[in-house]
């Protein structure tokens, strides 16, 4: 029952997603890119509570995201695969203890939603391709992945602790 | 052991939860066409002790003025320039909207900001947001309580500009980097780095001769036609509070 109850905060806690979004304080940024914190709330859940729950809460992590952002681009297929991927994982093994495999598995996350929403600009949005292949688009995917997989080992880590742990 | 018979068809229907859920995504898919309107209002209510206060309104006055000062300027050649034409209209009305800035994120992806004033103010979607310096973005959305502002420097933003001393017209493009780069529409222009760029008289997007930038670089050889990169004169990384401009 305690467990029970732990999760329908961790899952009230999916608020803090839009709102630590809107806020991007400046001092966790890196050149003014901040973590991915959807990807962030999304690891821990996906690992617990297995792929179809994590897909689904993918999808409506990306609804929320798309909601808050200009243009047309859109965040959902890459958070429903990496909560399918990341409940699979979750269920072969436990993640509590295992820093650098969250760290890595938050920062290939990161990167990976940050790619799709790279490749989308350059081949559905913006037509006309070329300024997109600068440096700064990779820059702002790479920038906001080694964010995301600094902060995962310790959130993360805490997460499953604090919530998906205890009786049942 | 009986086996287990089906007595009703369809009973996950019946769970309580599954409808809890598909309800959530209702709501959840109205808020994502809606553009996030609600949870626009929800931030702009939660994060109401943290907007900036008054402090800055003295470093805001030093812009203002810096502001103030190349406008004069502009305006004052713009004038000379319209008793010799005496056709074009200039109109712009000087009621100006002052609102904070409640959320930036200038090097993202999408280069956004949020004010925290909306359609009750009398803001409208199109509408030119001014920074301590110069033009900094438009209104894209607007919600009753605050709206969202495109940065010059997103991707996909074009507006159209004027070197207004040696009246070179072009086009201001958001590349996603801090600088924005201005194609030319002519083969030869002889824009040098430091001319001031602002927005053209002939721009159905915004108030005539609001200053935007400075040119840094010019790249002559490119083709079809040379482009050179403008350094903002308001820097969106660093914004508290902007000043709204009707369109109209």
């Amino acid at each position: 029952m305690r467990r029970l109850n732990k999760k329908s905060l961790y899952q009230c806690l999916a608020f803090l997603v839009p709102l630590l979004t809107f806020f991007s304080p400046s001092w966790i940024s890196l050149v003014g890119v901040g973590p991915r914190w959807a990807e962030l709330w999304l690891l821990p859940w996906a690992l617990e509570e297995g792929p179809f729950s994590g897909a689904f809460s993918g999808f409506l992590l990306g609804l929320i995201l798309d909601s808050m952002n200009l243009g047309t681009t859109t965040n959902i297929p890459a958070l429903i695969f990496l909560g399918y991927w990341w409940g699979r994982l979750g269920k072969a093994d436990k993640f509590g203890d295992k820093f650098f495999v969250l760290g890595f598995l938050a920062w290939l996350g990161a990167f990976a939603s940050g790619l799709s929403i790279w490749v989308q600009e350059i081949f559905l949005v913006n037509g006309s391709y070329m300024p997109l292949f600068n440096i700064w688009a990779f820059q702002t995917v790479l920038a906001g992945s080694i964010m995301t997989g600094i902060i995962a080992p310790i959130l993360c880590s805490n997460i499953i602790r604090f919530f998906f742990t205890g009786k049942s | 052991m009986v086996p287990f018979r089906r007595k009703v068809a369809f009973r996950w229907l019946f769970q309580k939860s599954i409808w809890n859920w598909f309800f959530l995504s209702l709501f959840l898919i109205f808020v994502r066409f809606s553009k996030g309107s609600f949870l626009l209002d929800t931030f702009s209510f939660v994060s109401r002790p943290f907007w900036p206060g008054t402090a800055q309104r003295d470093w805001i006055m030093s812009g203002i003025n810096l502001e103030q000062k190349i406008r004069l300027d502009l305006l004052e050649k713009d004038n000379r320039r319209l008793r010799n034409l005496l056709d074009l209209k200039v109109s712009s009305d000087k009621s100006l909207i002052s609102a904070a800035v409640i959320s930036r994120r200038p090097r993202d992806f999408w280069q956004q900001l949020e004010l925290n004033k909306g359609s009750n103010h009398g803001i409208s979607s199109g509408d030119a947001v001014l920074g301590p310096g110069g033009l900094l973005g438009f209104v894209e959305t607007t919600t009753p309580i605050t709206s969202r502002v495109r940065l010059l420097t997103a991707v996909g933003t074009n507006i159209g500009v004027w070197i207004k001393d040696k009246e070179i017209h072009a086009v201001l493009k958001g590349v996603g980097t801090h600088r924005t780069q201005l194609n030319f529409l002519e083969k030869n222009p002889d824009a040098l780095p430091g001319d001031v760029v602002s927005t053209s008289p002939a721009s159905t997007l915004f108030p005539p001769n609001l200053p935007v930038g400075v040119i840094q670089i010019v790249n002559n050889e490119h083709l079809p036609s040379p482009y050179a990169f403008v350094q903002l004169i308001a820097s969106p990384a660093a914004i508290d509070w902007v000043q709204i401009r009707k369109v109209r």
